[in-house]
């Protein structure tokens, strides 16, 4: 309750120009908090990952959906890229051409738990779509922020791997905000849920409280024969004020 | 029963459909195309072309390769004049593609050199650097530079932005494009350069035609002088050149290929900078305008003797071409399709097509001239078989990527109800694409002796007259930009730009 807030909206309508997506949302992420953001493809969930990087600015890391990397690039050149901002254009063109060392160690260091070691000179268009998440998230954690954004950053790896890589992103990050579609990973490994379904936040929940059954409100195209869910998970915000019970990781 | 309004009996060539206003278009311009021809002066002026072309023919078949006076040398100077003349092009054009949709300048300025034709040019360089290397060089270097800042900045901006999007913020403009615009583009942009460079070694072959000692020098003097055995070895070293290209342009050879070609570039001309600013600041300028005589420039303007029939030519011959190269494009293209005929057809139709996209117009012009006389009908013959083939050769591509939802129809079905209408609006578009091309040729090929805007340029060239020489090459360019905006505007527009036939014509050709 009393954990620092690292960000925050308040009745706030997010959208590109004129065209709001998103209306009406009031959040807050505290320290040390995960967060699971859920809803259906097209929902408004890279829009709000968005207006919340732009908020955050430097102290965010960015993990895109579609990973955003370079093709022709290599791994290490991609994940270097994390850092592009922190050195001079002479600097970055020196690397194109010759890897800086201290880099170079850092990256491979990197690669090592992200299963991608010896692969840090192959080009990302060589990799199979589960090793260009794992580059992606390398390049987000390279940027070594304290909070961790990702639009759907697990969404192309086995379940086993997906634990594994949110556990890297824990132990490197005060807070993170992660977009995904897998129901059960957002109860069991987050603490905080949150859902937007029709252009609103419907659901800001702590995830010990909630269920599968109130996370398939969300889809509503997928359960349409249950309309009095919506209510379920009505009555189960107004429960749960605002930041009230927010569950500790237990980190060891 | 009375039918709705929508599905009343449409009459012939109606329809709201873009097949029906496709066919109205066309045909509208073949009518106009009928109703202008009897303008041009379409005569056969020579005495016995069948003779003639069968001592070409012959010549071809039995080409006499001793006969060629130093080919190594030619060979050797054309190739490095393609190479350093495209190199230089890139240079130059490079930094204005990164400027080209912020500057109206720029643009403006690339179109004006795109306008200009490679041997025009030339022709303008010559009266500065001589017979020289330095000569050839601009005459590729320069139009090139225009035509590198148009397309590579269009590659550039249809790169994807996800890549850049995920940059950390506060990342600079020249970081970003290190690192993300130039990789994710390089491939489309070596692509196009390559297509260039190909571009360039005809060019650079053409240039013989001013007098510089490449392939095109030994080329035009053995047909002119009628030694048809020497011409044929000519053109069959210059097919071989086109066609062994991937072998000898490979990627690894390109570095000691470019430095060795180096040393075979001359001879290099000795600069007169008095000289050099004296053209530049005088010569070409007509009198009255440097010493602010208005009236006296507008005499001088009515002293150019054969400037409207000239310019009416170009034009006519454009629209004879563009339309021409329609007829041809759509009664070659299903020769070279999978779709038609039996292996053996298709091979000569395939055949037929690259003989005479690789053959340069000007090159096909000269020997329809030598055959049928200097009137317009060489040029047009020459116009439409080479950008018809051109075309059908795209087209047939494209419809060869397709697969007819119906196997079983016959062939006038599949070609009517099938492939036509989905290959059409392409073949349309590639059309308007090159017609601003064959304008520029149109122009050029007044240099062999048709009464083009080229014609006049190149005489008044000849007599040392730069001052309206200069003139009408700024005259070519205008017509030139104008007929590109017609283009752009009369070009169908429901065509995506995905279409895999148009990109090929526009970044990476056939590769």
């Amino acid at each position: 309750m009393t954990a620092e807030v690292l960000v925050e909206l308040d009745q706030e309508s997010l959208g590109y120009g004129d065209q709001v997506i998103i209306r009406d949302v009031s959040l807050s992420l505290h320290a040390g908090e995960r967060v699971a953001l859920l809803g259906e493809s097209g929902v408004g969930k890279s829009t709000l990952l968005a207006a919340l990087r732009q908020r955050l600015g430097q102290q965010a890391a960015w993990c895109p959906q579609h990973h955003g990397l370079v093709g022709p690039l290599s791994v290490y050149l991609n994940i270097y890229m994390g850092r592009l901002d922190q050195h001079s254009a002479l600097v970055n063109l020196w690397n194109l051409a010759r890897p800086l060392p201290r880099a170079w160690q850092e990256i491979a260091e990197l690669c090592g738990p992200l299963g991608l070691e010896g692969m840090m000179k192959r080009s990302v268009s060589r990799l199979s779509g589960g090793q260009r998440q794992r580059v992606a998230i390398g390049r987000a954690l390279h940027q070594q922020r304290d909070i961790f954004l990702g639009d759907e950053p697990v969404a192309s790896v086995d379940p086993h791997q997906a634990l594994g890589l949110l556990e890297m992103i824990d132990q490197r990050h005060r807070g993170s905000i992660i977009a995904l579609h897998q129901r059960e990973l957002a109860l069991t490994h987050f603490d905080r849920v949150w859902g937007l379904a029709d252009g609103r936040l419907v659901l800001d929940a702590p995830s010990n409280r909630l269920s599968l059954a109130d996370l398939d409100a969300l889809y509503p195209s997928a359960v349409a024969s249950l309309p009095e869910s919506t209510t379920v998970q009505a009555q189960e915000k107004s429960a749960t004020p605002e930041g009230s019970l927010r569950c500790h990781r237990g980190r060891s | 029963m009375s039918l709705k309004y929508g599905d009343r009996y449409p009459g012939l060539l109606r329809g709201t459909g873009i097949g029906a206003r496709l066919a109205r278009h066309s045909l509208t311009l073949l009518a106009i195309t009928l109703l202008l021809m009897p303008l041009a002066d379409l005569h056969v002026l020579s005495r016995d072309p069948w003779a003639e072309l069968g001592r070409i023919a012959q010549g071809l078949l039995m080409p006499h390769f001793g006969s060629i006076d130093a080919p190594f040398k030619a060979l050797g100077l054309t190739v490095s004049v393609a190479l350093w003349g495209t190199l230089a092009g890139v240079v130059l054009g490079f930094p204005l593609a990164l400027l080209f949709s912020r500057s109206r300048l720029v643009r403006a300025g690339c179109a004006f050199v795109r306008a200009i034709h490679e041997l025009f040019w030339a022709l303008l360089f010559l009266q500065i650097f001589g017979l020289s290397a330095l000569t050839a060089l601009a005459a590729l270097a320069i139009p090139y530079a225009g035509i590198f800042a148009k397309v590579y900045a269009e590659i550039l901006e249809s790169t994807p932005s996800a890549a850049d999007d995920a940059l950390p913020q506060g990342t600079g403009r020249l970081s970003r494009f290190l690192y993300c615009e130039l990789p994710l583009a390089f491939g489309q942009l070596a692509a196009y350069t390559r297509y260039r460079f190909e571009c360039g070694l005809r060019a650079s072959v053409l240039l013989g035609f001013v007098g510089l000692p490449t392939l095109g020098f030994q080329l035009e003097s053995a047909f002119r002088e009628g030694r048809y055995f020497e011409a044929g070895a000519v053109m069959w070293l210059f097919y071989a050149l086109i066609a062994s290209l991937p072998w000898w342009a490979h990627r690894r050879l390109l570095l000691p290929l470019t430095l060795g070609s180096l040393l075979l570039l001359g001879p290099w001309p000795q600069i007169d900078g008095a000289l050099l600013w004296r053209f530049l600041s005088t010569d070409i300028w007509p009198a009255p305008l440097l010493s602010g005589d208005l009236p006296g420039l507008v005499a001088w303007a009515r002293d150019i003797p054969e400037l409207l029939p000239a310019i009416g030519n170009t034009l006519l011959l454009g629209l004879l071409g563009t339309a021409g190269s329609l007829v041809i494009a759509m009664l070659l293209w299903p020769l070279a399709s999978r779709h038609f005929g039996n292996r053996l057809t298709r091979a000569a139709g395939s055949g037929l097509l690259v003989f005479l996209r690789s053959t340069p117009e000007l090159m096909l012009a000269f020997v329809f001239l030598l055959l049928l006389g200097p009137s317009l009908l060489p040029a047009w013959l020459a116009l439409a078989l080479h950008n018809g083939a051109l075309i059908a050769f795209l087209v047939a591509r494209h419809a060869d990527s397709l697969e007819p939802g119906m196997p079983d129809l016959p062939a006038s079905g599949r070609l009517a109800y099938e492939l036509l209408p989905r290959v059409y609006p392409g073949l349309l578009a590639l059309l308007y694409y090159r017609a601003e091309v064959i304008l520029r040729e149109s122009a050029i090929l007044g240099m062999l002796g048709v009464a083009t805007l080229g014609y006049v340029i190149d005489d008044y060239f000849q007599t040392l007259m730069f001052d309206v020489a200069f003139a009408l090459l700024l005259i070519t360019a205008c017509l030139n930009v104008l007929v590109d905006a017609l283009a752009r505007r009369l070009r169908p527009r429901d065509v995506t730009h995905d279409d895999p036939c148009l990109r090929q014509e526009q970044l990476s050709y056939p590769r």
